[in-house]
C-alpha cells in the first residue's frame, strides 16, 4: 500500500483553520467594539449569543418568555441537524482557543495523546440535563457553563484587564527612555479602545479561564470534550447528519493514528466505533491519515447512527440533582432582602426575573463606558454570581448613556432610551456625615453637587455652623439629598474626595425595578402635606 | 533635559511670552478688553481677537499652541456645559493662520473623554480646522512646583507648560463653591492628581494655577451662559443665549467682566478680589478700556 496522505483533506483543514480564524476575529473585533461609538446608540454588537440554541433554550424554559432576537439558534440547530457539530468544529471561537492550546500543548510535548476507551464524554451531558433541569425549575445557570458566556466574560474580566496592564508597563518603557514619540500614540489608541481594566474579580475569573486552558494539557479540548453543555445539546440535535466518516477498510493499515489525534474523542476507528454526536468534523484524522483511507463522503439518506451512551440511572440521579439545586441555590437572604449593595444597571428586570434570564455573559461590563459594572460575588446569591452590579467606588452610570441596556443579549436588561433610562432610580444617595468633609471638619467642598448630573440637582445644600476642635466655628456649604430628584447613578461617590469609605454612598433602595426595596409609604411620597 | 532647567526655561519663556504683550497693550493703544456681540459664535470670537491686535500678536510663525476648552461635561453646546465648539474651531483657524507649527486642543475631563470630546462637539470642530485632539496622557503629568501664595507644588500635564503659547477659552458658568467658573476655575482641568480635594481651598487654588500657566490670551466664551444647576446644567432652560465672546491678555479683567453677564460685581466674588489685591490683574473695569461692539 503506498503511503501518502489525503491532499484534499490536508487542504480541507487549512481551509477549516482559516474559517476558525475568521470567526475568532469577528468575535474578538465584536468584543472590541463594544464600547461607546461615539455616539448614544450601538449597532448589534452581541449578536453571537443569538446563534447559540443553548442560551435560546435555557433563557426561554427559565423565564417562561420567548425573546424573539434569539431566532438565529434556530439556523445553528437546523446546520446541526443536517451537517453534524460543525459550528464546534469551525464556528465556536472557544472551540478554537481549545484547539490552538491543544496544539500549542502537543507541539511542546506538554501534552502526548493517547488511545482512550474511557466513557468520560459524557459528563457534558449530564452537565446539560443539569442546567435544563434546574431551568424548568427556574434556576438559570447556563451561563456559568455556556461557552459564548464563559469566553466573553473571561475576556472582558480577565483577559484584556490583564493584557492592557501589561501593555501601560510596556509603553511606560518608552516614557523611561523618553521616547515620547511612540509612547504618546499608543497611549491614544489604547484610550480610544476603551477597555475597562478594572475588575473585582479580575484574577478569580481570570485564574478559572487559565484553569481551562490549562485543562488542554490532559486531554485535548478537555473542554469540548467533557464540559461544555452546547457541544451535548449539538450532539443530540446531530443524530441525522449527512457526512459520515467512511474508512476504506482495504487502504486501512490499523495504524490507529486517527483515533489517538481524534480532538474530541469521536473514536474514527474502526469504523463503527464512530461517534458522530462526539466528531466536531475538525478532519484531522482524514488528514493525518496515512494511506488516505478516510473520506467524509456526503449522502442524503437519512440514516439513524447510534445513539449517544447515558447511563438510564445517572440521567435520572442528574435529573434531580438540577431539581434540588433550585431550593439549594436559594439558601440565601438575598430573595427576602435587597443587598444594599447591589445596584443593579438601570433597566435591570425585577431581581427574580433577572435572574432568570441573565446569562453572566459581561456585555454589559464591557460597553459600561465608567468600568461601574462588576461581576457579582455573594451579593445576589449563588444563582447571582457573575450577574453585573454598579460600584460606584469603581465608576458611576454615565447620564446620557444607556449603552448596556442595548447590548444585553437576552433582555436582563430591558432595551432603554437614554431619556427613558433617566426616568429610572438604580439607587438612592446617603451622606454620611461623619465623615463629609464640611458636615465633620467645616470645610468646603461638596465635589458631590458639583458632579451630580440631574437637574435640578439631586444633591442640594445649605449652610451650617460647625464648632471645630481649636473652638473656631466655621460656616460651610454641607450636602444634602433630594430623593425626588436622586437616580443613584453614583457618581457623588465616585468623586467624593474621601475615598476609601465615602463620605457619600448609593444604596440599591428606591430602585425603580423593585416593590420590595422601597422605604417611603406611597401616600406620603404623593402627598407631601398630609399630616 | 533637568527638571531644573527645565523649569527655568518654562519661567523665562513664560516672562518673556507675557511681558512684552502686556506692554504692547498699554503702548498701541489697544483695548485692554474686547467684548463682541453676534449670531456666529466662529465670527464675534475672530473679531473679539482682531480687536485686541490680532492673533499675531500672540501667536508666532513656529509656535506649539495649546487650547484649553472647557471640556470636563457630557454636555451638548446646547446646555452650555462646555466651551462652544464653533468658538475653539474659530480660534484653531486663527492659529493655522498664523503658521503655528502645531496647535493642540486638550481638557482634563470629568467625565469619560471619549464621551465628552464627541458630545461637546469640540473634537470634530478643533480636528477639522487642523488641530490635534488628543485626550490627556497619564504618562505626561509631572509633580511640578507652582510656587503660588497658598499652592506649592501639584501634578501638572507638561502640555500645558511644554506648549509655546497657552491660549484659554473657558465658558461662563455658575458654580456652587466659587459662585461663577470662567478663566481661573478652568486651569482645574490642565492638572491632574486628586482635584476634588482643590475645593477645599478653591479661590486659592484657581489664583495659583492661573499665575502659573500664565496664558498668552484668554477668550471667554459667553455665547451661552450657564445661570442654574452650575457648573454642568442639564435642562436647555438652565442655560441663555448671550451671544457675547471676551478676549484679552489679563484673565482676571476677562473673569470680572464676564461676572457681570451674571449680574455680579467683581468684588463680590472672592478669586477676583484677591487676584486683584495680590496684583495679578485689573477688576476695575470702569478704568479699563473695553471695546464693546454688536456685529
Amino acid at each position: 500500500m503506498k503511503k501518502e496522505r489525503s491532499k484534499k483533506y490536508r487542504l480541507l483543514q487549512k481551509i477549516r483553520i482559516l474559517v476558525q480564524l475568521f470567526f475568532f476575529g469577528l468575535f474578538f473585533i465584536l468584543l472590541l467594539k463594544t464600547r461607546f461609538p461615539g455616539e448614544d446608540y450601538i449597532s448589534n454588537v452581541e449578536g453571537f449569543f443569538h446563534w447559540d440554541p443553548l442560551l435560546a433554550l435555557t433563557t426561554t424554559i427559565a423565564s417562561r418568555a420567548f425573546f424573539i432576537a434569539f431566532w438565529p439558534a434556530v439556523i445553528t440547530l437546523a446546520v446541526t441537524f443536517f451537517l453534524g457539530r460543525v459550528a464546534c468544529g469551525w464556528v465556536c471561537p472557544l472551540g478554537s482557543l481549545h484547539q490552538f492550546f491543544s496544539f500549542l500543548f502537543k507541539k511542546t510535548k506538554l501534552h502526548r495523546p493517547k488511545k482512550l476507551q474511557d466513557n468520560h464524554t459524557v459528563w457534558k451531558y449530564y452537565i446539560l440535563i443539569f442546567i435544563l433541569v434546574s431551568a424548568l425549575f427556574t434556576l438559570d445557570v447556563v451561563g456559568i457553563f455556556d461557552p459564548f458566556s464563559f469566553l466573553y466574560r473571561s475576556i472582558v474580566v480577565g483577559v484584556l484587564p490583564a493584557l492592557s496592564y501589561g501593555l501601560s508597563a510596556f509603553i511606560g518603557l518608552f516614557y523611561q527612555l523618553n521616547l515620547t514619540g511612540i509612547g504618546d500614540p499608543m497611549i491614544q489608541f489604547f484610550e480610544n479602545l476603551n477597555i475597562n481594566a478594572i475588575f473585582l474579580q479580575g484574577f478569580f475569573i481570570g485564574s478559572i479561564f487559565i484553569g481551562i486552558i490549562l485543562l488542554n494539557m490532559v486531554r485535548e479540548r478537555f473542554w469540548c470534550r467533557y464540559i461544555c453543555p452546547l457541544g451535548a445539546l449539538l450532539g443530540l440535535v446531530s443524530r441525522w447528519n449527512l457526512f459520515d466518516l467512511k474508512i476504506d477498510k482495504e487502504r486501512c493499515i490499523d495504524c490507529g493514528l486517527c483515533t489517538i489525534q481524534c480532538q474530541t474523542q469521536a473514536n474514527p476507528f474502526p469504523n463503527e466505533g464512530w461517534k458522530s454526536s462526539e466528531c466536531v468534523y475538525c478532519l484531522t484524522c482524514s488528514a493525518i491519515c496515512p494511506t488516505n483511507a478516510i473520506q467524509f463522503p456526503g449522502k442524503f439518506a437519512a440514516e439513524k447512527i447510534e445513539s449517544i451512551n447515558l447511563s438510564r440511572r445517572k440521567l435520572l440521579f442528574t435529573s434531580f440533582l438540577g431539581f434540588f439545586a433550585m431550593p439549594f441555590f436559594r439558601l440565601t437572604p438575598a430573595r427576602q432582602r435587597a443587598s444594599e449593595r447591589l445596584i443593579r444597571p438601570p433597566g435591570a428586570l425585577p431581581e427574580d426575573q433577572f435572574l432568570q434570564k441573565c446569562v453572566k455573559c459581561g456585555e454589559c461590563m464591557k460597553v459600561c463606558p465608567t468600568n461601574a459594572l462588576q461581576p457579582v460575588l455573594s451579593e445576589a446569591g449563588p444563582e447571582g454570581i457573575w450577574t453585573p452590579r454598579l460600584d460606584p467606588k469603581i465608576g458611576y452610570c454615565d447620564y446620557y448613556c444607556s449603552l448596556c441596556t442595548q447590548v444585553c443579549p437576552t433582555g436582563a436588561i430591558k432595551e432603554l432610551t437614554i431619556e427613558e433610562k433617566n426616568e429610572l432610580k438604580i439607587g438612592t444617595a446617603w451622606v454620611n456625615r461623619n465623615r463629609c468633609i464640611p458636615w465633620k471638619f467645616g470645610d468646603p467642598c461638596i465635589v458631590c453637587e458639583e458632579h451630580c448630573p440631574v437637574s435640578p440637582k439631586a444633591i442640594k445644600f445649605q449652610k451650617i455652623e460647625v464648632e471645630r476642635l481649636d473652638g473656631i466655628i466655621k460656616t460651610p456649604l454641607a450636602p444634602l439629598i433630594d430623593l425626588d430628584q436622586c437616580t443613584g447613578c453614583g457618581i457623588c461617590q465616585n468623586k467624593c474626595p474621601v475615598v476609601d469609605d465615602p463620605a457619600i454612598y448609593v444604596t440599591s433602595i428606591g430602585e425603580s425595578r423593585s416593590d420590595k426595596n422601597q422605604m417611603l409609604l406611597d401616600i406620603i411620597k404623593a402627598e407631601e402635606n398630609i399630616f | 533635559m533637568k527638571r531644573r532647567d527645565f523649569l527655568k526655561n518654562v519661567a523665562i519663556g513664560s516672562l518673556l511670552a507675557g511681558v512684552p504683550s502686556r506692554l504692547l497693550a498699554q503702548e498701541g493703544g489697544l483695548p485692554d478688553l474686547a467684548m463682541i456681540q453676534g449670531d456666529s459664535p466662529g465670527q464675534i470670537t475672530k473679531e473679539a481677537i482682531a480687536a485686541i491686535g490680532g492673533i499675531k500678536r500672540f501667536i508666532a510663525k513656529g509656535d506649539v499652541v495649546i487650547i484649553k476648552p472647557n471640556i470636563g461635561w457630557d454636555r451638548t453646546p446646547e446646555q452650555a456645559a462646555c466651551t462652544n465648539p464653533e468658538v475653539v474651531k474659530a480660534i484653531v483657524e486663527l492659529c493655522v493662520e498664523a503658521d503655528a507649527k502645531q496647535v493642540i486642543v486638550m481638557d482634563n475631563t470629568i467625565n469619560p473623554s471619549q464621551r465628552t470630546y464627541a458630545r461637546s462637539g469640540i473634537a470634530e470642530a478643533a480636528k477639522e480646522a487642523g488641530a490635534k485632539v488628543p485626550f490627556v496622557n497619564p504618562h505626561h503629568l509631572k509633580k511640578m512646583a507652582l510656587n503660588g501664595e497658598w499652592f506649592k507644588e501639584w501634578e501638572v500635564y507638561t502640555d500645558f507648560v511644554e506648549a509655546d503659547k497657552i491660549i484659554n477659552v473657558p465658558i461662563a458658568k455658575t458654580h456652587s463653591l466659587s459662585r461663577l467658573t470662567m478663566g481661573l476655575k478652568n486651569w482645574l482641568g490642565a492638572v491632574g492628581g486628586s482635584r476634588n480635594q482643590l475645593h477645599q481651598g478653591l479661590d486659592y487654588a484657581m489664583i495659583d494655577l492661573a499665575k502659573f500657566f500664565k496664558p498668552a490670551l484668554t477668550v471667554l466664551d459667553a455665547y451661552r451662559i450657564l445661570l442654574r444647576n452650575g457648573p454642568q446644567g442639564g435642562r436647555l432652560s438652565d442655560a441663555q443665549l448671550h451671544k457675547t465672546v471676551v478676549a484679552g491678555v489679563d484673565y482676571v479683567a476677562v473673569d470680572a467682566l464676564g461676572a457681570t453677564f451674571f449680574d455680579i460685581q467683581p468684588e463680590e466674588l472672592p478669586f477676583l478680589k484677591l487676584a486683584s489685591e495680590r496684583g495679578i490683574g485689573r477688576i476695575d473695569l470702569e478704568k479699563l478700556k473695553i471695546e464693546k461692539r454688536t456685529l
